[in-house]
């Protein structure tokens, strides 16, 4: 360990978890194992939310809809000081890369766990970052560089020079909103105004910019951790390619791309730390790369914060990410220099949403009825959700994540088809078929997938997906449910039968028809 | 009573199923033991047929079956004897709607209606924006038609099931 006993750090007391669901549980459970106690915050639709339930302090915040809870800046710095919490972890969406939420923090004397606010607006705008980092060496997208905010109108005349597909993608916020594929000039004035009225209402910021779209791509991102020292070190890379929408649904590390290309997976580590370092980074934060069929890389963007799928770097590197953001938070070094960190075997995280992948993936809502937590060797679950739930449609599809781990990428495949097939979420729709299928698939299995995969080639209505078998017992079980159906009419019919017989209820019929 | 048959039909292929005591059917002929445990929701249930074990999710969905298997989806048509014979007897043979009620998917708030009444759409067409769990969803014509009547309003909160607008 870093931490000198001859100048010690002042670990914080208490710390406020400004987010929801699995990832605010998330951060409870590394704060609680580090003795620091917690405060959540809920709006109505979460007062039985588990992230309320595991925090050691909870307080309210309004209304269900974010902008009236989660966002709410001003009520959650008055909650902190109120609490007494020396620090504010933001998770992941929300106010995470808020530079003014962070910058609140510092003027109220509470730490925000994460970078500066300057370094979230420089990489915050993604046009911006696409900027600061070309300046410092790191390859970058061809699209609308320098051109500041567009109007539709100079936005179609540019197209045509960066040359179709490419891609409308918001300038504020990340996680796919707002983005949307432009394959000719025709259809692009439709999807500008999808975009700015997603990225609107998603970001509060309806600025856009284009970018060429690289076909065949895969997206493989590096964890960097950068201290208050000028240490910053990576923990290796994370594949998510596969993603439905511009949303990730299944991520590992390390990359079947990369695989044993120990020069690349150095070249990038290296890139990814240069382009920390020129926003002066201090945290955990990710710098996401496109990588082309040549194996040449560019950079997509960063994301100035805890990742959804941080988990599979903390499987293969034995590094608890949130505990790091809080030691590099509360001033101490690093726990690691570049040389301490080994990849250990392979790990997977599949996503679970509350959709339904046979209905074009619209999000499910309703009572979770049922849910058995799959458990055994090399899984861990985390999730804000539990028997009894409510998901209301206020957030995030997001409600569970899987993480598996295991000595290669194939035991770690077998691994994660045994744990969600013991997986039952009940009550709700998720699409765990989806990956139960993407998991059976040969590309997939031979790691030949790139961003358009799920999309293109994961069909769950096709034909080739139905089984004789099975199609047999999907039949006994309705025909068993429809039989327990019947019986359950027919004990209220017999009952009634007692009282009143079938021909008297004729006759009394045939008396109040005349 | 009549005896617990029921025709099960998916895809076309029908499978006859006779229900002869509490632990055994025949599948087209073919007996079968089985073991049916419901578990807390119907949805749920755990099924052992001769000794192999199944766990399908099963819902009602639009007066039929939905089960889940894995990664498999089966829609399941179910029909007792009677049932049978009444639609044998009246000639149908499956269900022709005249008319479709595009019915809000889930709860959330009305973006847009890009169509009005009146207009003739075209299978595929975009009827209702609808955004929920901060995303956008575009709800789409099943066929060609007109919208001969539109409820929803841009930016009224809709609930689940909760119709948006007709097809005729």
């Amino acid at each position: 360990m870093a931490t000198s006993r001859f100048n010690p750090s002042p670990m914080f007391k208490k710390i406020l978890i400004a987010n929801r669901g699995e990832i605010a549980v998330r951060v409870i459970r590394s704060c609680r194992e580090m003795g620091i106690s917690t405060v959540a915050v809920f709006s109505d639709a979460d007062r039985h939310s588990l992230h309320v339930r595991y925090a050691d302090e909870a307080y309210h915040l309004g209304p269900p809809k974010a902008s009236e809870s989660y966002l709410l800046i001003e009520k959650i710095i008055k909650i902190a000081l109120a609490s007494g919490a020396d620090a504010i972890h933001p998770g992941y969406g929300f106010l995470a890369e808020r530079a003014d939420f962070s910058q609140a923090c510092q003027d109220n004397g509470i730490t925000f766990i994460g970078p500066k606010s300057s370094s979230i607006t420089a990489m915050g705008n993604k046009q911006m970052a696409r900027n600061t980092v070309r300046n410092a060496g790191v390859p970058v997208i061809p699209g609308t560089d320098g051109h500041g905010d567009l109007s539709d109108q100079s936005l179609l005349e540019i197209a045509p020079e960066i040359g179709f597909p490419l891609l409308i993608k918001p300038s504020a916020g990340g996680g796919g909103k707002g983005m949307r594929e432009v394959r000719n000039l025709e259809e692009m004035p439709g999807l500008l105004a999808v975009s700015r009225r997603e990225a609107e209402s998603s970001f509060g910021d309806g600025n856009i910019y284009l970018e060429k779209l690289i076909q065949g791509a895969r997206h493989i991102e590096i964890q960097i951790l950068a201290d208050q020292h000028g240490n910053v070190i990576h923990l290796g890379e994370r594949e998510c390619s596969l993603q439905r929408r511009h949303q990730k649904i299944l991520e590992e590390a390390p990359s079947p791309f990369i695989g044993d290309d120990q020069e690349m997976r150095d070249r990038m580590g290296a890139i990814a730390v240069q382009a920390a370092r020129s926003v002066d980074y201090i945290n955990a934060g990710t710098i996401e790369f496109l990588v082309d069929k040549d194996r040449n890389f560019y950079f997509l963007e960063m994301n100035t914060r805890l990742q959804v799928e941080h988990p599979v770097t903390e499987a293969v590197t034995g590094i608890d990410i949130v505990k790091e953001q809080i030691r590099i938070a509360a001033g101490e070094q690093l726990s690691y220099q570049q040389k301490d960190i080994n990849i250990t075997g392979w790990a997977m995280e599949c996503r679970v949403n509350a959709e339904d992948p046979f209905r074009d993936f619209i999000p499910s809502t309703g009572t979770i009825s049922h849910s058995l937590i799959p458990a055994g060797p090399g899984v861990r679950v985390d999730t804000g959700v539990y028997s009894g739930f409510e998901i209301s449609p206020y957030y995030d599809a997001l409600i569970s994540k899987v993480i598996v781990h295991g000595e290669t990428r194939d035991k770690t495949i077998t691994r994660m088809k045994r744990v969600l097939n013991e997986y039952r979420l009940i009550g709700i729709r998720t699409n765990i078929p989806l990956h139960l299928a993407l998991l059976d698939n040969p590309s997939f299995l031979s790691g030949d997938f790139d961003t358009q995969f799920i999309e293109d080639e994961i069909l769950l209505e096709s034909e080739t997906s139905f089984d004789a078998a099975l199609a047999e017992i999907a039949a006994l079980a309705a025909v068993l449910a429809t039989n327990q159906h019947d019986q359950q009419s027919a004990v209220v019919i017999s009952r009634s039968k007692r009282d009143l017989s079938n021909w008297k209820l004729a006759g009394r019929r045939e008396q109040t028809e005349s | 009573m009549s005896s617990d048959r029921y025709y099960a039909t998916i895809q076309g292929t029908e499978y006859v199923i006779e229900i002869t005591s509490e632990t055994s059917v025949t599948i087209n002929g073919t007996i079968r033991t089985v073991d049916y445990q419901t578990l807390k929701r119907q949805s749920s249930c755990s099924l052992l047929v001769d000794g192999k074990l199944y766990e399908p999710i099963v819902y009602q969905e639009n007066g039929g079956w939905e089960v889940l298997i894995g990664s498999g989806r089966y829609i399941v048509q179910v029909e007792d004897e009677r049932e049978r014979r009444l639609r044998l007897a009246t000639g149908e043979t499956s269900y022709q709607p005249g008319r479709y009620i595009l019915t809000s998917p889930m709860p959330g708030l009305v973006i847009d209606i890009p169509v009005k009444e009146g207009d003739q759409v075209s299978e595929g067409d975009v009827l209702v924006i609808l955004e929920s769990m901060k995303m956008q969803n575009e709800l789409r014509a099943p066929r060609d038609g007109t919208i001969s009547r539109i409820h929803a309003k841009v930016n009224g909160n809709v609930e689940r099931k909760e119709s948006l607008l007709v097809l005729e």
